[in-house]
């Protein structure tokens, strides 16, 4: 069995919940997390888009199994939601409110609507949607408490935020500037950035000297006129120039784009892969089909089955160009690029053991040494002009 | 201040910036190595490894790898360290009088700042300089030099600064736009450079070097007889160079009548002077009267501290602008480099050196004050005047003392010569705040500046042959 194709599967169809489950079988957003054989993560929605899925989640004494219809069975580990979700921080705001954990990422919930939010449409990413005003605001202080309650409870290295959508020069980065300072006075993590590319390249070494390990800016896709809220062709030319010069600044593998599968021609998915992979960026595809009643519903057309040759020439390019993609954040709800080797008769060079690695205690200590050694010696400060 | 990323090869950027740890284990490991080494002939153990500090220190001052004052500290544990004395008696010397002398001098200078005493004395110096452009840089060396024989040279090229650039606008002067305004930024600079050595208040070196005197116990310089010694130096040099910045560059400007309006309106912004502006003025000229006629009686020191408590009494700076704007570094580094001397004097390591090394290759005591004046122009222009102080003074005095020659004599070429700096940004404060204006050009600046280095240890020379005996400075 592929699992990588499963995992897919898994992402598009959901499952269904079988007899004698625990209770509460989901996270406070409606996901179960699962551990599929060779250590891949997966969050699965429970009964996908109302239809019946060929997937179900049964347990037998301590163990838990996938049946697939047709017969196969596979041994996969639950992991049961967090009880941090259900505690409170000193203002007493639920934690399910500030943050999300996603493997060991945690992903604070963004204060501004992201493109899809904004455009009317749900993230799966960022939990970005017309609803997001419902959330209580939260301080810097509720975040940092929010994080230590969890990782009280579990190991998490990177902590992913995002600027949501913004029209400012600077990309958003002012804006979460006093939450990744406030988090890296606190708390031993690597942070990730979300952000809009910035009008000038002064921001982008800015956003690595206030603290940031990683940053994403999203392509989403190669054509603009296909995103549900058009950008311009200048607009296009700027953020790929940003990541350009973004790559040069940040550690090899950390800047990373999304690209949304299933809404343009394959063809100009993979173009906007190889756009990418030549100035170093890491591109995310992100295989999200769309929720029951959604706008995109009807556009929406990537099969699991189509998109494995994607899958198979993003690792295969990554491979070749000796790009690092170890900082795909959220990999429980995408298929990560080292994931794409279940498509590809290619073996990873080094990039599965240095994974594996950085998952140990001395990797991670190592990880987190190096990334702010690096950025001790290279971020230099200079008298404005 | 804004980030810039260096995008350079890790370990080109690992280099660039940790390159120093590499020398800081290096030099530890030569001082361990040298502490248990056995002394050569003629000098004692403490005196081998007091001279094994004192190299140590001489590198970086030299190399800068450490702060001039952080420096200054490591010569006050060192000693200790090394086994060469006690720290109680290490840390004695750091309370030698000329350290507090510069303190009160440096406090009586961030004062005058603060007040707005000097800028308006300057504007006043400046006034009417504008009948014409050669008038204009007459008077900007004066106000420049003038100045810097009540204040330390670098607080009055900081203090000028902004007063020449509100000229240079006024007179629509650009930067590298002609010629004119390199040289009324020169006059500025060269103007402090030559009257900070017309008395002991124009920078600290002199004080230091008065210090390393006493502490050797070769009696003291009084400010009467620096002053009297240096004056022939400072008038040649300052006729002199008013004429090579007229004649060397061109004066591409006919007229600088705007110039005295700027001043005007400047003056006009000082307001009338306030009553702290006043006691302060009185406070300098006493303090002035009270260094020349009573300093070997009641101490350069205490005349300097009993100013500045004066200063807090009638409240004319408060505690926290003086913690704000003094140079309290300084401090730190004299009464290092006080205490090296000191400890190279004590324990004859200095002696040793310089039969060994110095003697063999020196004639006669001219030979030595030729040598070291020389020595210490050239070496100021790329070291600090107070680093070259502090390495020359103790050798110089060891020689003199092998010549029979007054030690005092030393102290009165190296010291001036450390003063005497005019091409290179890191030589002077004054000739960088110069530089920082955009008017220099180094390759524009260098050829004069050598030029005037040359009189200037000419100058020196005859003074020392034919003036200095006059006063019973006899070489």
């Amino acid at each position: 069995m592929n699992l990588g194709l499963l995992k897919l599967q898994l992402l598009h169809h959901g499952i269904r919940a079988g007899k004698d489950l625990p209770s509460p079988l989901t996270n406070p957003f409606g996901l179960v997390h699962l551990v599929l054989p060779e250590k891949l993560p997966v969050s699965v929605h429970l009964n996908q888009n109302g239809k019946e899925s060929p997937f179900t989640l049964t347990r037998e004494g301590d163990g838990f199994f996938l049946e697939i219809s047709g017969g196969d069975r596979l041994p996969v580990r639950w992991t049961p939601p967090l009880k941090s979700y259900q505690k409170k921080t000193f203002s007493g705001l639920m934690v399910s409110d500030i943050l999300t954990v996603h493997g060991d990422f945690i992903a604070v919930h963004p204060s501004h609507a992201c493109r899809f939010g904004q455009a009317g449409l749900s993230c799966r990413y960022c939990g970005s949607s017309k609803e997001l005003s419902q959330h209580p605001p939260f301080t810097p202080r509720d975040l940092v408490e929010a994080i230590k309650i969890v990782l009280e409870e579990k190991r998490c290295d990177v902590v992913a935020l995002s600027s949501g959508r913004v029209d400012s020069e600077d990309g958003g980065v002012e804006r979460l500037s006093k939450w990744v300072t406030e988090v890296r006075k606190h708390l031993n993590v690597l942070i990730s950035l979300d952000l809009v590319p910035p009008a000038t390249d002064e921001w982008i070494d800015q956003t690595y000297a206030i603290g940031v390990d990683a940053l994403y800016y999203d392509t989403d896709f190669f054509n603009p006129n296909d995103e549900p809220k058009k950008d311009s062709v200048k607009h296009k030319a700027r953020q790929l120039e940003a990541l350009a010069y973004a790559a040069k600044i940040f550690p090899t593998g950390a800047v990373l784009s999304h690209l949304v599968v299933g809404l343009e021609p394959l063809e100009d998915t993979k173009t906007s892969i190889d756009l990418l992979i030549d100035r170093g960026v890491v591109p995310v595809l992100a295989y999200f089909p769309p929720y029951n009643g959604s706008q995109i519903q009807g556009r929406w057309t990537a099969d699991p089955e189509k998109v494995q040759e994607l899958y198979a020439h993003l690792y295969e390019r990554l491979v070749k160009t000796r790009i690092t993609p170890h900082w795909v954040q959220q990999y429980d709800v995408v298929l990560t690029p080292l994931e794409g080797r279940f498509f590809s008769a290619q073996p990873p060079r080094y990039h599965l053991k240095l994974k594996n690695f950085y998952e140990t205690g001395l990797g991670r200590t190592l990880r987190f040494g190096l990334a702010s050694l690096r950025r001790h010696l290279r971020v230099r400060e200079v008298p404005a002009k | 201040m804004k980030v810039k990323i260096d995008t350079r090869p890790l370990i080109v950027v690992l280099m660039s910036r940790w390159w120093r740890f590499p020398v800081y284990v290096l030099l530890g490991y030569l001082l361990y190595h040298f502490h248990g080494m056995t002394p050569p002939e003629g000098l004692s153990v403490q005196g081998f490894r007091a001279l094994v500090v004192f190299l140590t220190c001489l590198v970086l001052w030299v190399t800068h790898l450490l702060p001039l004052p952080v420096t200054g500290l490591f010569a006050l544990i060192a000693p200790p360290l090394m086994g060469v004395m006690k720290a109680k008696e290490a840390f004695s010397f750091f309370g030698s009088e000329p350290v507090f002398f510069i303190m009160g001098v440096f406090i009586l200078a961030t004062a005058l700042l603060k007040s707005g005493l000097s800028t308006r004395l300057a504007l006043h110096l400046m006034k009417s300089g504008s009948k014409s452009p050669k008038r204009l840089v007459l008077q900007i060396m004066f106000a420049s030099a003038l100045l810097s024989f009540i204040m330390s040279e670098h607080a009055v090229a900081a203090m000028m600064f902004p007063l020449l650039i509100v000229i240079t606008k006024r007179l629509d002067f650009i930067p590298h736009g002609g010629s004119y305004g390199r040289i009324l930024f020169l006059a500025m600079a060269w103007g402090c450079v030559i009257g900070g050595i017309g008395t002991m208040l124009g920078g600290a070196r002199v004080p230091l070097a008065i210090g390393l005197l006493q502490e050797a116990g070769n009696g003291t310089i009084t400010f009467i007889q620096w002053t009297v010694a240096m004056f022939p130096i400072v008038i040649v040099l300052f006729i002199f160079c008013y004429f090579l910045l007229t004649r060397f560059y061109r004066i591409d400007v006919d007229s600088v009548a705007e110039a005295d309006s700027a001043i005007d309106e400047q003056i006009r912004d000082c307001g009338r002077p306030l009553l702290e502006e006043k006691f302060l003025a009185l406070l300098i000229v006493g303090s002035i009267f009270c260094w020349m006629f009573f300093g070997a009686t009641l101490g350069m020191a205490t005349i300097s501290i009993l100013a500045v408590v004066l200063l807090f009494m009638f409240r004319v700076v408060s505690w926290e602008h003086l913690q704000e704007h003094m140079e309290w570094g300084v401090i730190l580094m004299y009464g290092g480099a006080i205490a090296i001397s000191s400890i190279l004097n004590s324990t004859g390591a200095g002696l040793w050196l310089t039969q060994k090394y110095v003697l063999p290759h020196l004639s006669s005591p001219w030979a030595l004050i030729v040598v070291l004046s020389l020595l210490t122009i050239l070496l100021t222009e790329a070291m600090s005047n107070s680093a070259v102080v502090a390495i020359f003074i103790p050798i110089g005095m060891s020689v003199a003392k092998q010549f029979g020659l007054d030690p005092k004599v030393v102290v009165f070429a190296v010291a001036s010569a450390s003063g005497l700096a005019y091409a290179l940004p890191m030589s002077t404060p004054s000739v960088a705040i110069a530089y920082s204006s955009g008017y220099l050009k180094m390759k524009e600046v260098i050829p004069p500046a050598i030029v005037m280095a040359a009189v200037s240890w000419i100058t020196l020379m005859l003074t020392a042959r034919f003036w200095w005996p006059i006063l019973g400075i006899r070489i």
